[in-house]
């Protein structure tokens, strides 16, 4: 049996707190804070107590899902990627560009957050950008 | 310390050690294996204190009969023996390596995190309860007062659970804390002060006073000295000091006669009388 303490970020919300997982046997068992972390000096909140929980959770999103007669279907990237296309294209010529909001969060990164304002404002053709915490 | 460990990993004495590694610039918790020796010279007892006996027992409950050495300071050792007498390690699974701990003019050299004087907010300072202070210091008689300054406190709580969950002696599968027919969820603060109260209750007769959740609470609650208080009048009443020995805890016999506790004296003990 296996049991490794391995340091890592926590990566549920734009503070990043230091944790440490208790791995055994290359699975994630157990989450504590870094006592030593800049960030949190050994503290954190509910969701950072319990990425365990999440890591390991049947409700991940493994790919990309398309919902067919009401039930959500597994597809393959390009299939996903299409689909979506064809249904920004119509709803832009149907209803505007501003029919379309972007919503960003903090659990993206700086880049990511970028691309997708980016996407919006020069793509799109929006200026409805915002973030989970404004909400 | 550590051509001893290095020794006993080999000879089997213990299938694995707990102690601390530098890793990426942190003072991390690690299992030194004999497959791995040489990571014995990075083993340093360090002030950070993380509750090594819960690890433990988490990894006796997943592998029985695995035999685990440890760097203990005071407070790790007391908590294994409350571990031991609420059967969650069997007595013998873990065998302890001194560190030194609580500064003392015998000792050279201390390390604990409590030592170093936390760093505390500014409001807290000037109204807030002092997380180092006694049990005493809350002797007076206004009640009233006394009440408010700790709902003050309490009201601070985010429900993080982090008291509990980095708790060594906190073991229940099924917690009260979370059940939802005594702790109404979707609340913050959660209903104060009963939380706090019903954690204090079950600290009592179990708590060792190792303070981890104390520097757990992102809130700055005084927790430590919540529970030291209910464990004072434990002491008081049934002559028994958690973690001291292997002695069972009163609570813990069951259909048996309990001991019979003697009454409260009236003064000293701050509950009424």
């Amino acid at each position: 049996m296996e049991v490794k303490y391995v340091p890592s970020v926590c990566s549920y919300c734009g503070t990043g707190c230091g944790v440490l997982f208790e791995v055994i046997d290359g699975k994630i068992t157990g989450t504590l804070p870094l006592k030593t972390h800049p960030v949190n000096e050994g503290r954190l909140c509910i969701k950072g107590w319990n990425l365990h929980e999440y890591v390991n959770s049947f409700m991940r999103l493994k790919g990309p899902l398309i919902k067919t007669g009401g039930r959500l279907r597994r597809v393959s990237w390009d299939q996903a990627i299409q689909v979506t296309a064809e249904r920004f294209s119509e709803t832009i010529a149907r209803c505007g560009p501003d029919s379309i909001g972007v919503l960003v969060s903090a659990k993206m990164t700086n880049e990511e957050n970028y691309i997708a304002q980016k996407f919006a404002r020069a793509v799109i053709g929006t200026n409805n950008v915002d973030h989970c915490a404004r909400l | 310390m550590k051509a001893e460990v290095k020794t006993w990993l080999q000879e089997g004495r213990f299938d694995i050690f707990l102690g601390y590694r530098m890793m990426a610039g942190h003072a991390l918790p690690h299992v030194f294996v004999k497959d791995r020796l040489q990571e014995v010279d990075e083993l340093i007892s360090a002030d950070a204190r993380y509750p090594l006996e819960k690890f433990a027992a988490r990894i006796a409950a997943a592998q029985p009969g695995i035999k685990i050495g440890m760097l203990a300071r005071d407070c790790n050792k007391r908590a294994l023996n409350v571990l031991s007498i609420w059967n969650q390690l069997e007595p013998g699974t873990v065998e302890t390596v001194d560190v030194n701990c609580c500064p003392s003019n015998l000792k050279d050299g201390a390390e604990c995190s409590y030592l170093k004087a936390p760093k505390t907010g500014f409001h807290k300072k000037q109204v807030g309860i002092d997380n180092q202070s006694d049990p005493e210091d809350f002797e007076s008689n206004d009640q009233q007062g006394r009440f408010t300054r700790w709902m003050n406190e309490f009201q601070r709580c985010i429900k993080c659970y982090g008291c509990r969950n980095i708790c060594p002696v906190c073991f229940c599968q099924e917690c009260s804390l979370e059940h939802p027919e005594l702790i109404k969820t979707g609340d913050l603060p959660p209903e104060v002060p009963i939380f706090h109260l019903v954690r204090a209750v079950h600290m009592a007769g179990r708590c060792i006073d190792c303070g981890l959740c104390e520097e757990a609470c992102p809130a700055d609650i005084p927790l430590r000295l919540l529970y030291r208080k209910v464990n004072q009048i434990v002491c008081d009443i049934f002559d028994y000091r958690p973690g001291s020995s292997l002695e069972q805890s009163p609570f813990s016999i069951l259909g048996e006669t309990p001991p019979e506790p003697e009454p409260l004296k009236a003064a000293g003990s701050g509950g009424r009388e």
